[in-house]
């Protein structure tokens, strides 16, 4: 799997098990064996001791969601381009994204594609799932725990 | 560590510059400012240039562009970087180089050209300003980034939209009493509130703008500075202080660490508290930054900044005025220039040059400048001479 395929443009690094895992259906973070330091987004290092001996370990991706965003204006990467059919024009309706709390502190981000924003609520309880998108992309979603 | 001052000031003016490239807007500030301190460039020691971005410049040295045009080699110049904060760490490394003894006069330019570009780029440019890999593939922008701070704020403290949108008009209004200012245009309540949704819940109007500009100060040690000006604004405080890159790892979301850490180092270093500044120009690129600005410098509570704004306490007549020059917001936000544009607005208050903005009597007065969504905060005090 390539890391890209999460990233987008980073293909480069020695977490890149992060996207396989996330393919095979599990978020990871990493853990320091020396210090026990937990890291999402996972990271190869431990800035708390300076040790590089991590291991891996699948979070438990639920919490609550501590803030959240729509964004209208996407950046070129994710911009809808007009049809090329005269007279016609493309809807873009976004796609909220949020952060959700979860053990330790630690916060996920991820898209949230089920609920309407009028209903997304700071403090509501939800839980963050891997996505695989129809292109072969992976991704992150937040949805409610009801 | 010796004294520095402010002896010559000089604003490009701000705004979609399509008639000029980064080097003439250079220009045009350098001029300026070697103009208001009557010396020549022959009399500079050394320069420091800042620009945030390579991509924007179209080269990986800006500098160089920068002292070619002006003439400036073989004397010492080099380029900072601190994203939006930009301008503030070339005032920062300036006077460093004066404070310790390197140079007696310095030059510190900030620039950008960001509209070569088209405005979709730009964007996608500033979004990377968060984490590239881990945030980024979330479409994430700029724009994003604070208005997850706004919902935050607006959770937490009740903030509303209306207030948001008061910020909005304010720097407007003083951005018509602006000539460097980018946009010259008046916006009230009904028009912020009704303007399209950038990212939910900022709109057009809580947004700064995508801005050409330059902006310089000279700064010299006490001797040469009381040599050259009768006026001179002396820096008497400076904080530097960092936060992590995710907004996701920051232990609030409604107050920029950052900001408070080097508000803390300033305020120590020169002596003073937040009830004693009679002027400050701080990060507004969206309004809801004003206002988180507010709490973290302490011109109010935390979770007050929505209230100090609907009372009017930040206009020139207020309790505490803030960005009477229009701000990031009308002024626009040249990522290099920004903070020295801040400098420049000071040092004009406090030499009682400001015109129909002038805050009365002013004599100390602050700066508060933000890289990314407050990875890194910059704040400077002066002090009029």
């Amino acid at each position: 799997m390539e890391f890209r395929n999460f990233s987008l443009f980073i293909n480069q690094t020695k977490v890149s098990r992060f996207a396989d895992e996330l393919g095979a259906g599990k978020i990871m973070s990493t853990l320091c064996k020396r210090c026990g330091k937990q890291y999402y987004p996972p990271q190869a290092d431990c800035p708390s001791c300076m040790g590089s001996e991590m291991e891996w370990k699948e979070l438990k991706a639920e919490g609550k969601l501590i803030t959240f965003t729509k964004i209208h204006v996407p950046p070129e990467h994710f911009a809808v381009r007009q049809p090329l059919m005269p007279f016609s024009s493309v809807q873009f309706e976004p796609c909220p994204i949020g952060l959700l709390e979860v053990e330790d502190g630690l916060r996920i981000m991820g898209w949230i594609p089920k609920v309407d924003l009028k209903k997304i609520r700071v403090g509501m309880k939800m839980k963050a799932s891997p996505q695989t998108l129809p292109d072969g992309k992976l991704t992150i979603i937040l949805e409610p725990i009801w | 560590m010796r004294k520095v001052g402010i002896v010559g000031v000089g604003h490009g003016k701000f705004g979609v510059r399509s008639d000029a490239s980064l080097r003439e807007l250079v220009f045009e500030a350098v001029k300026a400012c070697l103009d208001d301190a009557g010396i020549s460039l022959k009399e500079v020691d050394s320069m420091v240039t800042g620009v945030a971005g390579d991509e924007f410049a179209f080269n990986i040295q800006p500098s160089a562009q920068v002292h070619d045009y002006i003439g400036f080699y073989p004397k010492p110049n080099f380029r900072v970087e601190g994203a939006c904060a930009t301008g503030s760490v070339a005032l920062r490394v300036g006077w460093m180089n004066i404070a310790s003894g390197l140079a007696d006069i310095v030059l510190v330019v900030g620039v950008e050209k960001m509209n070569e570009l088209p405005t979709n780029m730009a964007t996608e440019i500033m979004g990377r300003a968060g984490d590239a890999i881990w945030e980024y593939p979330f479409g994430t922008t700029f724009p994003g980034y604070y208005a997850m701070i706004a919902n935050a704020h607006m959770a937490e403290f009740r903030t509303t939209e209306e207030q948001l949108a008061m910020v909005a008009v304010k720097n407007h209004y003083y951005g018509t009493l602006n000539p460097f200012a980018h946009m010259q245009k008046e916006v009230d309540l009904n028009k912020a509130l009704s303007s399209f949704t950038v990212a939910y819940p900022l709109k057009l109007y809580d947004c700064s703008l995508i801005t050409d500009g330059a902006a310089a100060v000279l700064l010299a040690s006490e001797e040469r500075a009381k040599a050259i000006s009768k006026k001179p604004v002396w820096i008497a405080g400076l904080g530097l202080a960092t936060d992590s890159m995710r907004l996701g790892d920051r232990k609030s979301l409604t107050s920029l660490q950052a900001s408070r850490e080097a508000a803390k180092t300033a305020y120590k270093m020169a002596g003073v508290g937040p009830g004693d500044i009679d002027i400050a120009t701080v990060h507004d690129c969206f309004t809801i930054a004003e206002i988180v600005a507010y709490e973290d410098l302490g011109f109010c509570e935390r979770g007050e900044g929505g209230k100090l704004i609907e009372a009017k306490e930040t206009y020139v007549d207020g309790r505490i005025p803030v960005n009477v020059d229009g701000g990031l917001k009308a002024k626009g936000h040249p990522l290099g220039a920004t903070g020295v544009s801040m400098a420049i607005e000071v040092t004009k208050q406090l030499r009682g040059e400001a015109g129909p903005r002038q805050v009365k009597d002013a004599e100390i007065g602050l700066t508060h400048n933000v890289g990314g969504s407050g990875q890194v905060a910059l704040i400077h005090i002066f002090r009029r001479g």
